[in-house]
Formats: structure tokens, C-alpha cells, sequence
């Protein structure tokens, strides 16, 4: 814990690149953005009419005591006043549909990258990680477009806008005013050095926080069985310490800096009002002017105040970009090959030869693995648990590359096909059985919405699924919640298989479930694995005696390599494993 | 009120931080009203020539209004802001035990996600509302007041013509208020189903790419996305108005002011210029400071739209995190005076009827069991036949009904939680791991434990082999800043810990379940070597251990159907035998491949 709090607080300083990236995102829409400056400086311009119009007002009539000329300087007023309502609405909402565009785009992308992971890297991030990414850290970018960068925008605009003013109503005077500015620099230098480690360091903090607070929240009943409520709370209670202090260093900072920028903006008044005043008197300036001056100068320091005030939503933005661009960074690991072989049609001849494969990299799992299934048949591969049986179906689907040998279906490589195009010819029956909150119809048709409601109702006929589908209340159209809990798990297993044999696929991947079922499901079960294994190629984990002697060949594997391979009678003459476990079958049916 | 009422102790704790922060705030108000009063003068006094002296005399005065503002300023954003800050950590350490007090049903029916929320974003909400809220309310009401009351001083006419656009300023407020509430829950309800649907296509990432999916979610979450994009774009549009309508009708009173006003100015030069004398004179630096005051409102109103905004937002969150202060826990504490030390460890249940909170079907029922201190037994059954409900019962992670359940003679509920679980260790099939190093997890319930006690733990449950595999040993972090371990290291590392903690009592709810046959039989081996006399419940759906244990029970549907040892059980032909049977593949390839 406390090194995950290190290495965020010794991140560098790469804002600027990472800036540049964001702002890549904009490229698609520059010509909104364009339109959305555009509006943006017609609203600050229009901003600094009204003192202007005072000005003219004072100098030009009031003064003077002209009537007439009130009432076209009142007209003059609400032709502004109306113009920057229009333009102010314009401008805002432009600025939020890019916003929302490139946060689309970036939500998309993100989601799109996650799909091309492989399951390496899904077995080393955690869910949790991997949503943040998607979800939030893209609304915080999102929220950094729209309101923080586009604020800077708008309050350098009035900036340079009050800047050219004061220059054009009387240059001496602004000069006198500059005189502050060379303070002003450096004391947002010193509060911006001094802010952005106070944030960083909270920042971590929180970090921390969270994931404390989640980790005690997910491992409660484990903290309370051990009795560790009070260690646990005192490790909470000294990180919330910690963030309190950089939190209210922060404050403290800001408490002093923004106040600064009044005293800087009174010093900037005083020498208006000494030295203005003094050459009004001698009639070389106009009073108007004066009470102009007087009124930017209030306008002029708010854009700063502003700008400091939206400096941690910046920052904040900016460790949210950094971390969705790392995942976006992250290379795809299998890629599919630049010129694929075509698989349209297979007739499913499985052949594996000499397979090495490990997670970690010594570590094999599957060692010199060979055989090979005809068009057809059927395999049940049996062994011990880590014996490297889910593994051989990992390859097979090629979630995992394997380091040595070749696996290859029809005699092309598995590494010369797409791999979507390979797996859509095979059909994943898992042993615990995931199912989407959608409704049954979906869950047993995914995304292949050619099949209509016949369809699928005869294809969960075929696999013993219809009769309990249809005693729900909804029946087809019945809402599954995630874990399925409502159904049980002989239900869930039968509408996996239903959802397989949807597919229709050439070769059928089957791990058996290994939990206790009553009499009658087992035997529903049963019968659809049969009729799924009809006409396919089949390769089944096997946990059951009975499964073995439906099929025509078995895999015997051992600590990742294999024992036995052969068809049935091969095996039984050979006098090994298999010749064990059927006599053992033969003794418990007696 | 009510909801705030709940909150008001936190404030109380920094009423002395709090009350410096009002009157700086005060403070600030104030000097920010005198600064266009002196303007007003200042101008005034220009037409009659000041001297060098006089001018340097206004800019002093106004550079010391500046200096006593910025002081004041600093006062309340450190004594208003701060306090927030200190009540946001307040709260959440307060939520945080409380947290820690709740009881598996509570938790049952929370998501974590859920929870998170509560704690981070509703908690930031409060803090924003007492902070912030509270501040720009008061400064609002006293910049208001104090305004109006100057501007009524300088022109009461003037004033009212001013004011005429204010109050349409509140119907359109109320009017739109409404609407971007129902807008802003309508985006936050997509946001939670873009949410889900990233959530789901992780956790069935296995599926989805089995099936080739990835373009059809792709498709989905494009839909998904777009309509966020419109929801977003709705409530865009109505904010693209709110703000700029305020600035306008603020706009409007300024231009009232300056064509209503800017006559006067006149009238009342021409006035002076013919020699009149006249009353309520309206001076140029009058009309300046005028402008002043107005200018000072747009600021106020405007922070009206916000503190609404922020006073709902904060509301409903009080709510929400209230609702978890609210929660209780089930279990209450009985402790009778009598309550002794456990010594022996035998468990009795006595006509044990259990169902869940808020369910109306029992899990179990009419249980009748004895187990003798330090016997071992084996309870089987299929998933949902309640073999891990009556086991969770015994450290009270539910609660039973009351004289169900004695430990030692003595009913569970009159002995202290905190002792009763000291002796029980319980291991489940998926333990949680905290994310510290392998030896402090195992040493978590016994901050005491020498490297040595460490060491023969690791020994005794067969981590010996994987050690070797960790970068750091023992020491390794676990987690995702350090390695991901297998589940059956991870249910490995579990029971070590439990041990450690010498417990009379040990339950293990399937958690073998990733380990092989053979592991899992020298890890019961020793077991039996380093304790003595512990009583052991097994839970497991491998019926290879059965055979080695002093009672089986089989449970379904919440009734212990069939107990005895396996030889009597065999000879039954029930539901053991059926499940021996059927396991038998399983069971023979593990021995026969070891």
C-alpha cells in the first residue's frame, strides 16, 4: 500500500505530450472548435462592452448633458446584451456536444481496445480497473474539455480583450498599472509549484483511501471473523489523516494566493485613481475614461482568480488521461495475422502437434502435447485438477498463443486465421455458466439476432431447455439477472447448451460440470450433450464415467503431458488409465 | 430539516473555526461595499480640482480596504473551507467504523460499487454543500441585503426601476430547476447502464469472445453511447440558456440604470449648472457607485442557480449516506455475566430453524446436531442444500434464532462476538486476501506471531513448494501491485492464517476446492499433527475425504437427510451413494494421475 502511494507520488512532470494528445482528440471537430473560439471571443468582447458604453455614456453625454445620445447608447446596450445571450447559448452549446462527441469517441475506443485484449492481460487487471478507465476517467477528461479548458479559454480571451482596452482608452495609464504585473507572476509561480505537489500528494492519498475503503468493504465478513475492526479502522484513520494535511495545505495555499490577487488588483486601483487622478486634473484625461479603467480593472483580475481555482480540475483531468492512455497503449497481444487464411467453411479436423505452452514463462503447463481428431469425432480428455485440461481448450480457442509446436485445424495453423473467423466455428460450453442480464432469448441467441423467436425455441427443445423456459413467467422473454441466480444450476447448464447449439458450430468445446444435480436433470443433461456432439467434432472435459463411453477417443493427460491417447479399444488393449476407470465403472454398477 | 439536523454535531465540533470564518466573511462583505462608496466620493470630489494629496489620500484608503479584504478573505476561505474539509474526513472515519459494525445481511444486499459511491462522491456532495453551500448562501444574503439597502440609500427611484427584471429572474430559476433535475437523473441512469454493460462484458469476456462477439457489444455500447450523448445534449440546451438568461436579465437592470439613471445624472447637472439647489441630488460618482452596487447582485444571483443546485445534490446525498448510519446490525449483543472462556469446542444444535432476512422460505429446518469437542465431520450435499448457511451460523456471520445454537453448553448469543470468533477459524472457497505482504496476511489475526509460528504454518499447509516462486518469499505483496496468486494458494494462505490464530473451532466451507487430492490429504495431515482436540466441520463437494472422517452428514433442501459414517452410508443407497458414484471419475483420476 504504502508503495503504490510512492510510485504515484514520484510520477514526472509530462504534462505538456500528454496535453498535446488530449487535445488530438479535437482534430475530428476543429471546425466546431473553430466556430466554438469564435463564439467564445465574441462573448468575452461583448463582456467588455458594457464598461466601454458607460465610458461613452459619462464622457459623450452625460457630462455633457445630451439626451438623445442616452437613449442610442441604451439601444447600443441591448443590441449587446441580447447578442451575447444568443452568442453565449451558441457558444456553450457547441462546446458541449464536442465535448460529448470526443468523450463518445474516447469511450468507444477504450471499450473497442478492452475487446482486443487478450486474456493475459484480463487474468493480471481486475474488473474494477479496467471500469474506471471506461467510465470515469473519460468523464473527467470530459468534464476538463468543457468547462475547465474551455474557462482558460474564455478568461484569456477577456484578458487580452481588458489588456488591448486599456491600451487603446489611455496607454500611460496601463503601463502604470503593469507595474504590478511582475509580482502577480511571481506569486502565482510560487502558489503554482507549491499547489501542484500539495494536489499530486492528495491525489495519491486518495488513491489509497479508495482502495482501502474498498478492500475493507469487499473483505468484511473476513475482517470481522478476525477481529480486525480496529486495526483496520486505525490504517483508515491515519491515510484520511494524511490526505486531511496536503488537502488543507492546498487550501492554505489557495487561501493565500487568491486574497493576494485582490491586494495586487488594489494596488492596480490606487495607481489609477493617484496618478489617473492626478492628470485628470490637469485635464488630460477624460473622467469617463477613469471610470472605465476602474471597471476593467475590477473585470481584469476575476480571469486569474478563475484560472486558479480551475487549475485542479486540469490536473485532475490530466492523471485521468494519463491513466486511460496506458491502456490504450497496451499492444494488442495476439494480433490477427496481415493476411489471414480463409476459414468460411471448416470441416473440423483438429490436429495438435508437440504443444508447449505456460502462463509464466518456465512454467509449462502443457508439455510436448500431440493428437488429433478426425472430422466428426468425439475426445474426452480426463485428468487431475492443474493437469493442463482447461489449457488445451485456452490454445484451442486460442485465447493463448502457444510458445513451441502447432496447433492447426484442417491443416492451417491457428496463427494464419483471424481469430474471430476460427472461433466462430467453434461453440465454449463453460463449466460455470455466465449469463447476461438480458432476457433468455438473447442469452441463448447473443448477438445473432437472425434467429427469431422459432428458432431458438426449437433449438431449446433439441437440448431438454424449452420445458422449464417455458414454465417462467416470462418465459422467452424472461429477464436474467448477471449471476442467473434465479435459475438452477442444471438450468443454467442446459441453457448454455441450448445457446451453443445456436451457433451451430463445427466443433463443440465442452467442460462438464462437476457439481451434484438430482436424477432427472442429470439424465436432461446427458441426453443434450448427446445431441450436441451429433455430427461435430467434440472435445469434452470429462468428470463423469458415463461421458467416457460415449465418445471415440480419449486423452489421458498427466502434470501436462500425455498418458494415454487412443480410440476406446486401443486404450482398453493397452491395460492403462482408461482400462482402470472402466473397470471401476463396471464395479459400481454392479 | 430533518436531514440536515443529523449533520449539525459535525458542525458544532468547529463552531470556533466556523464562527471566525463568518465573521471574515462578514468582514469581506462589508469592506467590499464601502470600496464603490469611496469610489463615489472620489469621483465626486474630482470636479472640484483635489490635490496631490487628496488623490494619494483615496488611493491609500482604497489600498487599505484591498489589504483588509484580502486578510478577511483568507480568513474565511481557510476557517469555512477548512472545517468542510475536517468534517468530510470526520464523517467518513465515523462511516467507516460504522461500516465495520454491519453484518453479512447488510452487506448481502449492497454492492460494493454502490457503496463506494455513497462514500466518495455522496460524501464530496455534503462537503460541498456545508463548505460551499453554506458560504455562498450567507455571502449571498448579506451582499443582497447590504446592496439593495445602499442602492435604496443613493436613489430609492433609481433602485426600483433597477430591480424591476429580478423577479423574473426567480420564476425562470424555478421553472428551470425542475426540468434539469429530471435531465440530470435521466443521464445518471444511462451512465449507470454504461456502467453495467462495461461490467458485464468484462466479467463475460470469456463468453463474449468465445461466441465472437465483440462487434455485436460494440454495436450495443455505440447505441448506448449515443444516447448519452442526446441525454447530455438535452441537458445542455437548458443550461445554455440558464446561465446566459441570468447574465442578461443582470445586463437589463444595467442598462435600466444607466438610461434612467444617466438622465438624472443630467437633470441634476443641468440643475446645478443653473444654480438650483436640489434634494436627492444624483452625482456622477453617486451614479458610478450605483453601477458598483448592481454589479455586486450578478454575482449573488447567479450563485443562486448554484447553491440550488448544490443544496440538492447534497440533500439527496445526506440521504444516502444516512441511510447507511441508519443500518443496523442484526446482531445484538446478549452477553450474560456468566459467559466463561471456551475451552472445549463442541457444538450443539437444537431444533435449529433458520431463514434469511427478508426471505420467507427457511434454509434450513428443524436441525438436531451434536458435535463432540474435537470430532471431525463431513458435511455434503448439492449446491443450495444448505450446508454453508448452517456452518456460517456458528461464527455468527447470520444470526440464528435465539437458544438454537450452544458452543460448550453455552447458547452463542450470550457470548461475546469478539471472543466467539477468536475461536472459531472458518476458511471459505474464495478467501479474501488483503493487499499487504503473504506473511502479514497469514499473520493477521495474530499481530503477536514469531516468524517461527509463521514458518510452521506455511509448512503445515504445503507452501512450502511455492515459495520459492515469489519474488520476495514471504514477504511478496499480494494483489495487484504485487503477484496474483492461484486460488489455491490464496485458499492455501487462508488457512494458514486461520490456524495461526489456534483456534478450538475450524470450518472449511469447500476450501480445498483448487487444491488436488493428494495436497489436500497431506495438508489434513498435519492439521492433526500441530493441534489437538480442534473441532472440524468440513464442507466439500470431493467426497474423498469421507471416509477418514467421525460423521457425515448429508444435507437437502435444508434437512440433514442421511448421518452416519461411509461404510453405513454406502450400504444405504441414498443420496451418498448416488453422489460416491457419480464422483468416481473424478476421484479415481486424481489418485490414479498423481
Amino acid at each position: 500500500m504504502t508503495g503504490e502511494t510512492k510510485e504515484n507520488l514520484e510520477n514526472k512532470y509530462y504534462d505538456w505530450p500528454l496535453f498535446k494528445r488530449i487535445l488530438g482528440y479535437l482534430r475530428p471537430y476543429r471546425f466546431l472548435v473553430v466556430i466554438s473560439l469564435l463564439l467564445l471571443l465574441a462573448v468575452s468582447m461583448l463582456g467588455l462592452a458594457g464598461p466601454y458604453l458607460t465610458k461613452v455614456a459619462i464622457d459623450d453625454y452625460i457630462r455633457i448633458g445630451r439626451y438623445e445620445g442616452l437613449n442610442r447608447i441604451a439601444l447600443i446596450y441591448i443590441a449587446v446584451l441580447v447578442g451575447a445571450f444568443v452568442f453565449q447559448f451558441l457558444q456553450y452549446t457547441t462546446m458541449q456536444y464536442i465535448g460529448q462527441k470526443v468523450m463518445f469517441d474516447l469511450r468507444t475506443q477504450v471499450f473497442a481496445h478492452l475487446h482486443k485484449m487478450s486474456f493475459r492481460y484480463f487474468d493480471r487487471n481486475p474488473i474494477g480497473k479496467m471500469m474506471t478507465r471506461t467510465v470515469n476517467d473519460v468523464e473527467v477528461l470530459n468534464e476538463m474539455l468543457t468547462s475547465g479548458l474551455i474557462l482558460v479559454f474564455s478568461d484569456l480571451f477577456t484578458l487580452i480583450g481588458i489588456f488591448l482596452m486599456l491600451a487603446w482608452l489611455d496607454w500611460r495609464l496601463m503601463l502604470m498599472v503593469c507595474a504590478v504585473f511582475p509580482f502577480l507572476y511571481l506569486a502565482t509561480q510560487a502558489y503554482r509549484v507549491r499547489a501542484r505537489d500539495a494536489l499530486r500528494k492528495n491525489r495519491a492519498h486518495i488513491t489509497t483511501l479508495n482502495s482501502t475503503l474498498e478492500e475493507n468493504l469487499s473483505g468484511m465478513t473476513t475482517v470481522q471473523l478476525f477481529n480486525q475492526e480496529s486495526t483496520q479502522y486505525r490504517k483508515f484513520w491515519e491515510i484520511n489523516r494524511d490526505k486531511l494535511k496536503e488537502d488543507l495545505r492546498s487550501l492554505h495555499y489557495n487561501s493565500i494566493y487568491l486574497p493576494s490577487i485582490d491586494i495586487f488588483s488594489a494596488i492596480g486601483i490606487g495607481l489609477v485613481i493617484w496618478y489617473g487622478g492626478g492628470r485628470l486634473v490637469q485635464g488630460e484625461v477624460l473622467l469617463g475614461v477613469l471610470v472605465a479603467f476602474l471597471m476593467y480593472l475590477q473585470k481584469f483580475f476575476e480571469p486569474i482568480r478563475d484560472m486558479a481555482e480551475k487549475f485542479n480540475i486540469i490536473q485532475t483531468a490530466m492523471a485521468s488521461s494519463e491513466r486511460i492512455f496506458e491502456l490504450l497503449d497496451t499492444p494488442e497481444e495476439l494480433p490477427n495475422p496481415k493476411h489471414p487464411q480463409s476459414v468460411s467453411r471448416i470441416a473440423g479436423n483438429i490436429e495438435f502437434e508437440n504443444v508447449w505452452f505456460s502462463y509464466n514463462k518456465e512454467d509449462y503447463v502443457l508439455k510436448d502435447v500431440s493428437f488429433s481428431l478426425k472430422e466428426g469425432e468425439s475426445l474426452a480428455i480426463v485428468g487431475a485438477t492443474g493437469s493442463g485440461k482447461s489449457t488445451i481448450i485456452n490454445t484451442l480457442l486460442r485465447f493463448y498463443d502457444i510458445q513451441k509446436g502447432r496447433i492447426s485445424i484442417d491443416g492451417v495453423s491457428l496463427k494464419e486465421m483471424n481469430k474471430q473467423d476460427l472461433r466462430r466455428h467453434m461453440a465454449l460450453v463453460q463449466q460455470d455458466v455466465f449469463l447476461f442480464s438480458r432476457n433468455i432469448i438473447d442469452n441463448i441467441r447473443l448477438g445473432n439476432a437472425s434467429l427469431g423467436l422459432e428458432e431458438v425455441e426449437s433449438v431449446a427443445q433439441s437440448v431438454n431447455s424449452h420445458h422449464f423456459i417455458n414454465n417462467l413467467p416470462f418465459k422467452y422473454e424472461q429477464e436474467l439477472i448477471e449471476r442467473g441466480s434465479s435459475l438452477s444450476m442444471g438450468q443454467r447448464q442446459l441453457l448454455s447448451f441450448a445457446r451453443a447449439l445456436a451457433f451451430d458450430p463445427r466443433i463443440l468445446i465442452l467442460d462438464e460440470a462437476t457439481s451434484n444435480v438430482d436424477t432427472e436433470t442429470e439424465r436432461q443433461i446427458q441426453d443434450a450433450i448427446h445431441e450436441l456432439m451429433k455430427g461435430r467434432t467434440s472435445i469434452i472435459i470429462a468428470h463423469r464415467l458415463s461421458t467416457l463411453k460415449t465418445v471415440d477417443k480419449v486423452l489421458v493427460l498427466k502434470h501436462g503431458e500425455v498418458q494415454e491417447f487412443g480410440t476406446r479399444q486401443e486404450l482398453l488393449r493397452n491395460k492403462g488409465v482408461y482400462y482402470d476407470l472402466l473397470k471401476l465403472q463396471m464395479e459400481l454398477s454392479d | 430539516m430533518k436531514r440536515i439536523k443529523a449533520f449539525i454535531p459535525y458542525l458544532l465540533a468547529y463552531r470556533w473555526e466556523i464562527s471566525i470564518g463568518i465573521i471574515a466573511l462578514l468582514a469581506t462583505d462589508l469592506i467590499g461595499l464601502a470600496i464603490p462608496w469611496i469610489l463615489k466620493n472620489f469621483i465626486d470630489l474630482l470636479p472640484h480640482k483635489p490635490s496631490g494629496s487628496e488623490l494619494a489620500g483615496y488611493a491609500g484608503l482604497l489600498f487599505l480596504a484591498a489589504i483588509g479584504q484580502g486578510v478577511s478573505r483568507f480568513g474565511w476561505r481557510k476557517y469555512l473551507f477548512g472545517p468542510s474539509r475536517k468534517i468530510e474526513v470526520d464523517i467518513l472515519n465515523k462511516l467507516f467504523r460504522h461500516l465495520q459494525t454491519l453484518d453479512k445481511t447488510f452487506y448481502q444486499n449492497q454492492k460494493v460499487g454502490d457503496l463506494m459511491s455513497r462514500a466518495t462522491n455522496d460524501l464530496r456532495a455534503v462537503k460541498d454543500f456545508l463548505g460551499l453551500g453554506l458560504l455562498v448562501v450567507l455571502d449571498a444574503v448579506v451582499v443582497i441585503v447590504a446592496a439593495v439597502a445602499l442602492m435604496i440609500a443613493i436613489n430609492p427611484r433609481l433602485t426600483m426601476y433597477a430591480l424591476v427584471p429580478l423577479p423574473f429572474l426567480s420564476i425562470l430559476f424555478f421553472g428551470f430547476i425542475k426540468t434539469i433535475g429530471a435531465r440530470h437523473t435521466a443521464i445518471q441512469e444511462n451512465l449507470a447502464r454504461i456502467t453495467s454493460m462495461v461490467q458485464e462484458n468484462l466479467a463475460g469476456i470469456r463468453v463474449l469472445h468465445a461466441f465472437v462477439q465483440e462487434e455485436h457489444e460494440m454495436k450495443r455500447f455505440d447505441d448506448l453511447n449515443r444516447k448519452h450523448i442526446a441525454k447530455n445534449m438535452e441537458l445542455a440546451k437548458l443550461f445554455g440558456m440558464f446561465t446566459p438568461s441570468l447574465v442578461l436579465t443582470i445586463g437589463i437592470a444595467a442598462l435600466i440604470t444607466l438610461w434612467v439613471g444617466g438622465k438624472e445624472v443630467i437633470a441634476h447637472q443641468t440643475a446645478i449648472q443653473s444654480g438650483e439647489v436640489v434634494e436627492n441630488a444624483f452625482s456622477l460618482g453617486s451614479f458610478v457607485a450605483f453601477n458598483g452596487y448592481l454589479l455586486m447582485l450578478s454575482w449573488p444571483m447567479m450563485a443562486i442557480g448554484y447553491v440550488i443546485n448544490l443544496t440538492q445534490k447534497g440533500l439527496a446525498a445526506m440521504d444516502r449516506i444516512q441511510e447507511i448510519f441508519d443500518s443496523r446490525s442484526s446482531l445484538v449483543a446478549e452477553v450474560s455475566a456468566a459467559s466463561k472462556e471456551l475451552s472445549e469446542g463442541g457444538i450443539e444444535f437444537k431444533d435449529l430453524t433458520f431463514n434469511y432476512p427478508n426471505e420467507p422460505d427457511p434454509v434450513l429446518n428443524n436441525i438436531d446436531l451434536k458435535i463432540a469437542a474435537g470430532s471431525t465431520v463431513a458435511l455434503i450435499g448439492m449446491i443450495g442444500s444448505g450446508k454453508s448457511s448452517l456452518a456460517q451460523l456458528i461464527p455468527r456471520v447470520f444470526n440464528a434464532e435465539d437458544g438454537a445454537i450452544f458452543i460448550d453448553g453455552q447458547p452463542i448469543r450470550e457470548i461475546p462476538l469478539d471472543r466467539l470468533r477468536s475461536h472459531i477459524a472458518f476458511v471459505d472457497q474464495e478467501p479474501f486476501l488483503f493487499s499487504t505482504s503473504i506473511r502479514n496476511n497469514i499473520a493477521v489475526g495474530r499481530s503477536d506471531a514469531t516468524d517461527e509460528e509463521v514458518d510452521t504454518m506455511v509448512r503445515c499447509v504445503h507452501l512450502t513448494p511455492d515459495l520459492e516462486r515469489w519474488p520476495q518469499g514471504l514477504d511478496t505483496v499480494v494483489g495487484e501491485r504485487g503477484v496474483s496468486l492461484s486460488g489455491g494458494q490464496k485458499q492455501r494462505i487462508a488457512l494458514a492464517r486461520a490456524l495461526i490464530r489456534n483456534p478450538k473451532i475450524l470450518i472449511l466451507d469447500d476450501a480445498f476446492s483448487s487444491l488436488d487430492i493428494e495436497t489436500e490429504a497431506i495438508i489434513l495431515r498435519n492439521i492433526q499433527k500441530i493441534t489437538h482436540s480442534l473441532t472440524t466441520i468440513v464442507i466439500t463437494h470431493r467426497l474423498t475425504i469421507t471416509r477418514q472422517v467421525d460423521q457425515i452428514l448429508v444435507m437437502e433442501h435444508g434437512r440433514i437427510v442421511e448421518r452416519g459414517n461411509h461404510e453405513m452410508l454406502i450400504k444405504n443407497e441414498g443420496l451418498y451413494q448416488r453422489m460416491y458414484t457419480n464422483q468416481a471419475l473424478a476421484r479415481e483420476m486424481e489418485i490414479l494421475l498423481q
